[in-house]
């Protein structure tokens, strides 16, 4: 590194925070202004709306019924607004250095409720007269679940020092395989060991490419990606047409908890989901203790810094790097295998560029698994409103608000929503001298 | 490995020339491709299922998987390239020729705006940057040329070419975002570029369904048609039948530019300094910055006029499948650039080879009802293959190097 370039960082790690802290502070000035003027004052004074809270299509374990909520719309935004216009002014006046993103993801959320209680007023555009909380959070959840699985997978990559831009890859070859199995045996937890194999076989892949011959990891992961898109559409034509027996689009039984699935709101969505689902959530916790609670993880985390410094002290980086992208593939590929589990059949392009949502999920998450989670909650939530609205005739239209995840990683990426910083010898091959 | 001989041949191929290289790694992918013929057919699979089942059985497996898999890389040859038998009847009768010249004819067609893009994608390559985001930048030159070439009525003279601007103008709106905030607050061009291509994707299906340019009086995803004045007309005229059009002259000209540009302009020689050694670039006063921008301008504008000449040669209109999936030109244009080894004589070579690999693939699939996807299978495998040079010369016990990375960008995220 040279003397300019030292300089150079220094002077952007003092300027950089006052910057971003007013540019996320204008940004979230401008939310609450949108949300005030146009929802706010948008909004019949009559007008009223129903917030419920029972799920619709629950098979099985129902929680007790839980009354509506019944809120008058023009209050309710004009005060959602306001509150958002206060947290942009604390952040401007106070210049907070730390918990930005806090404050800018909790004035995201009262935007989209403010959106929500704005589109489904009666008297009003919508068809409904109510949005059912419930309903939304559990039909995004299998997105979530999809999205993490993903930023898992980029996360274990990653953190050693190997980008898996293949997560796309991974999640098609785990998906045709896995609904394959699931089909013929209509064994879920087979299933899920054949997509961890083809996800593992992946990774396996591009860590041989990658690490032995020092091929560009990112050219190598985006052929990955093209590689399984074509394969799965040519088997799907060749095998799955033919066959249909091999792709009966079986979905994985909901496995509700006992007393705790009947919690309202939180039961449906946490407590009655698909077995991939709980997975999922120990697969969170397991690789965060790993990561920075144990021995392994200093290991991990040392050879994606710098991975001459961790040679030094006797790690072997190249073994190390081979088990996590391994295991990396292996846990997209489950993320694939969920989705079938999820949505049923197999369709060629149904993973619908989710793996590169995960990549920027991952990105958001700062590398982090329960950043990656809280991400991933982001988008996969948005993505689904932005695939649903339609139906409560919002005048928005769904290609813009699919935009959003996209957006926003672009956003963090350039700086102008917090500050992200990849592991140090991320995407740089290693050799040993 | 050590044991050269005077052959020149021979000396050849054990030489470091990357062409030998690429060749190979052409026929490995041509091998997988048979592979995944074979796993996949029925027909094949039940003749090896009876080899034992008579004397001669084996030689029967044999026969039928040779006459399927040369079946099918029969017709992607025959249906790209030239038909022999057609081809030998036009020049003894001096009859057909539409026939005998329509697969090349084809194949030129799709080239040129593969080349165009490919080039793009070379420039930054060799400026040691990684535009990923041709495709969504080929897709806006799309969006605004179509918008230029079927909104306004002008004479052909004055609509073509400006088009062709409109085109380049909206790669170029879509290249310099990822360029300025390259430069300007060190973000990764990659991920910039990779989300970019699904805003653009996302901003296409608005512009077709919300703005002016759907199709008055369409529901659908499709944008009005470009005026005649402002199409691209084939070259050997209408009534010739044969589609190759103005594209690949227009293709030409780029690699000439492109030529020029990298071996001879000043401009150029500063990208190629910065791709070889951005420190080196430092020290010698080039201004990183600028050069970032720039080669995002320049990138995005040929992926702009890749996208224009698409519309303006082949669809005339765009609808939601505009470049997305296997027809993503932006995406295989990523993987003809590093076949080419991001020069554009080999990017030449590159694009008319992947060119006639989709064009065949669809005779392929018409006459031997196997999917299109096999052509972007080989493709992939061919370019994994050149991305990792080693592993194909130690398959063809070709004289290993020491084992160097591509010299590509191979760098981190931040």
């Amino acid at each position: 590194m040279s003397i300019s370039e030292i300089t150079s960082t220094a002077v952007q790690s003092i300027k950089r925070p006052v910057g971003r802290s007013r540019a996320i502070g204008t940004l979230t000035l401008l939310l609450g202004a949108f949300t005030t003027l146009i929802f706010g004052l948008g909004a019949n004074a009559a007008s009223k709306s129903n917030i419920t809270f029972n799920p619709t299509n629950l098979i099985g374990v129902i929680p007790p019924h839980v009354g509506d909520l019944s809120v008058p719309s023009k209050a309710s935004c004009l005060l959602l607004g306001l509150c958002i216009v206060a947290i942009g002014l604390e952040i401007l006046l106070r210049r907070p250095v730390k918990g930005l993103m806090v404050r800018f993801g909790g004035s995201a959320v009262l935007f989209v409720v403010g959106l929500l209680i704005w589109t489904v007023r009666t008297p009003g555009p919508a068809p409904f007269g109510s949005i059912n909380m419930t309903a939304v959070l559990v039909g995004s959840s299998p997105l979530v679940m999809v999205l993490v699985f993903g930023a898992l997978s980029g996360v274990m990559c990653e953190r050693a020092g190997v980008v898996n831009i293949a997560i796309e890859g991974q999640f098609i070859g785990g998906a045709f395989f896995g609904s394959m199995i699931a089909s013929t045996t209509h064994n879920f937890i087979l299933a899920a060991l054949m997509g961890a194999l083809i996800g593992a076989l992946l990774g396996l892949l591009l860590s041989f490419l990658a690490l032995r011959y020092l091929s560009d990891q990112i050219i190598v992961g985006v052929v990955i990606v093209t590689m399984l898109a074509s394969l799965s559409s040519y088997l799907n034509v060749q095998v799955l047409s033919p066959y249909p027996q091999y792709n009966t689009g079986d979905l994985a039984p909901k496995l509700a908890i006992p007393l705790l699935a009947k919690i309202p709101i939180l039961g449906p969505v946490f407590f009655n989901q698909n077995g991939f689902f709980y997975l999922m959530i120990i697969l969170v916790g397991v690789i965060s203790f790993a990561l920075f609670k144990t021995r392994y993880g200093l290991h991990v985390r040392a050879v994606g810094e710098h991975p001459k410094a961790a040679e030094t002290v006797g790690i072997d980086v190249i073994k190390i790097r081979y088990f996590n992208v391994v295991v990396g593939g292996a846990i997209a590929g489950i993320g694939g295998v969920a989705f079938v589990a999820s949505y049923g059949q197999f369709q060629p392009g149904c993973t619908s560029g989710l793996g590169y949502i995960a990549l920027a999920a991952l990105i958001f998450g700062k590398w982090r698994p329960s950043g990656a989670v809280v991400a991933s909650i982001i988008f996969g939530v948005s993505v689904y409103l932005a695939n649903n609205l339609q139906t409560y005739n919002v005048p928005v239209r769904s290609a813009i608000l699919q935009t959003f995840p996209y957006l926003i990683t672009i956003g963090v990426v350039a700086g102008l929503i917090g500050r992200v910083r990849a592991p140090a010898a991320d995407g740089q091959p290693y050799k040993r001298d | 490995m050590s044991n050269r001989t005077k052959a020149s041949l021979w000396a050849r191929y054990t030489s470091k020339s990357p062409v030998f290289v690429t060749v190979f790694s052409v026929v490995l992918g041509l091998v997988v491709g048979a592979l995944v013929i074979i796993v996949t057919s029925p027909v094949i699979l039940h003749s090896w299922s009876q080899i034992f089942a008579s004397w001669g059985g084996i030689f029967h497996a044999l026969k039928v998987t040779l006459d399927n898999v040369g079946a099918a890389y029969r017709s992607i040859f025959t249906g790209s390239i030239v038909d022999p038998p057609q081809f030998w009847h036009s020049l003894t009768t001096g009859k057909d020729w539409t026939a005998a010249l329509t697969p090349i004819s084809e194949t030129l067609t799709y080239t040129a705006p593969l080349l165009i893009a490919s080039i793009g994608v070379g420039i930054a390559f060799q400026a040691g940057m990684f535009n990923i985001g041709a495709n969504g930048q080929a897709v806006m030159g799309g969006i605004v040329g179509t918008a230029a070439g079927s909104m306004l009525h002008l004479p052909t003279a004055v609509h073509v070419p400006l088009t062709l601007l409109a085109g380049i103008l909206g790669g170029v709106i879509a290249g310099i975002i990822p360029g300025l905030l390259k430069a300007f607050t060190g973000a990764h061009e990659v991920i910039i570029t990779l989300m970019l291509n699904y805003v653009i994707a996302f901003f296409l299906i608005y512009t077709l369904l919300s703005t002016a340019l759907q199709q008055p009086g369409q529901q659908n995803d499709v944008s009005r048609y470009l005026d005649p004045t402002a199409q691209l007309s084939p070259l050997f005229g209408a009534h010739s039948g044969l589609r190759v059009n103005w594209g690949i002259i227009i293709a030409g000209l780029v690699v000439a530019f492109a030529w020029w540009f990298l071996e001879r302009s000043t401009l150029g020689f500063d990208f190629r300094v910065t791709g070889a050694n951005p420190k080196t670039a430092q020290a010698s006063g080039i201004n990183a910055k600028v050069v970032i921008v720039l080669v995002f301008l320049i990138s995005g504008g040929l992926a702009g006029l890749a996208g224009v000449v698409q519309v303006s040669s082949t669809t005339h209109f765009l609808d939601g499948g505009f470049l997305v999936g296997s027809a993503g030109i932006g995406f295989t244009a990523i993987t003809v650039s590093l076949l080419g080894r991001n020069n554009p004589i080999g990017i030449i070579w590159g694009s008319l080879l992947f060119a006639a690999l989709n064009v065949g693939g669809r005779v392929m699939q018409a006459s031997t009802s196997i999917p299109l996807d096999l052509a972007t299978i080989i493709q992939s495998v061919i370019v994994l293959f050149v991305a990792t040079p080693v592993l194909v010369k130690e398959i063809f016990r070709l004289r290993v190097e020491h084992a160097e990375a591509v010299q590509l960008s191979v760098k981190g995220w931040s």
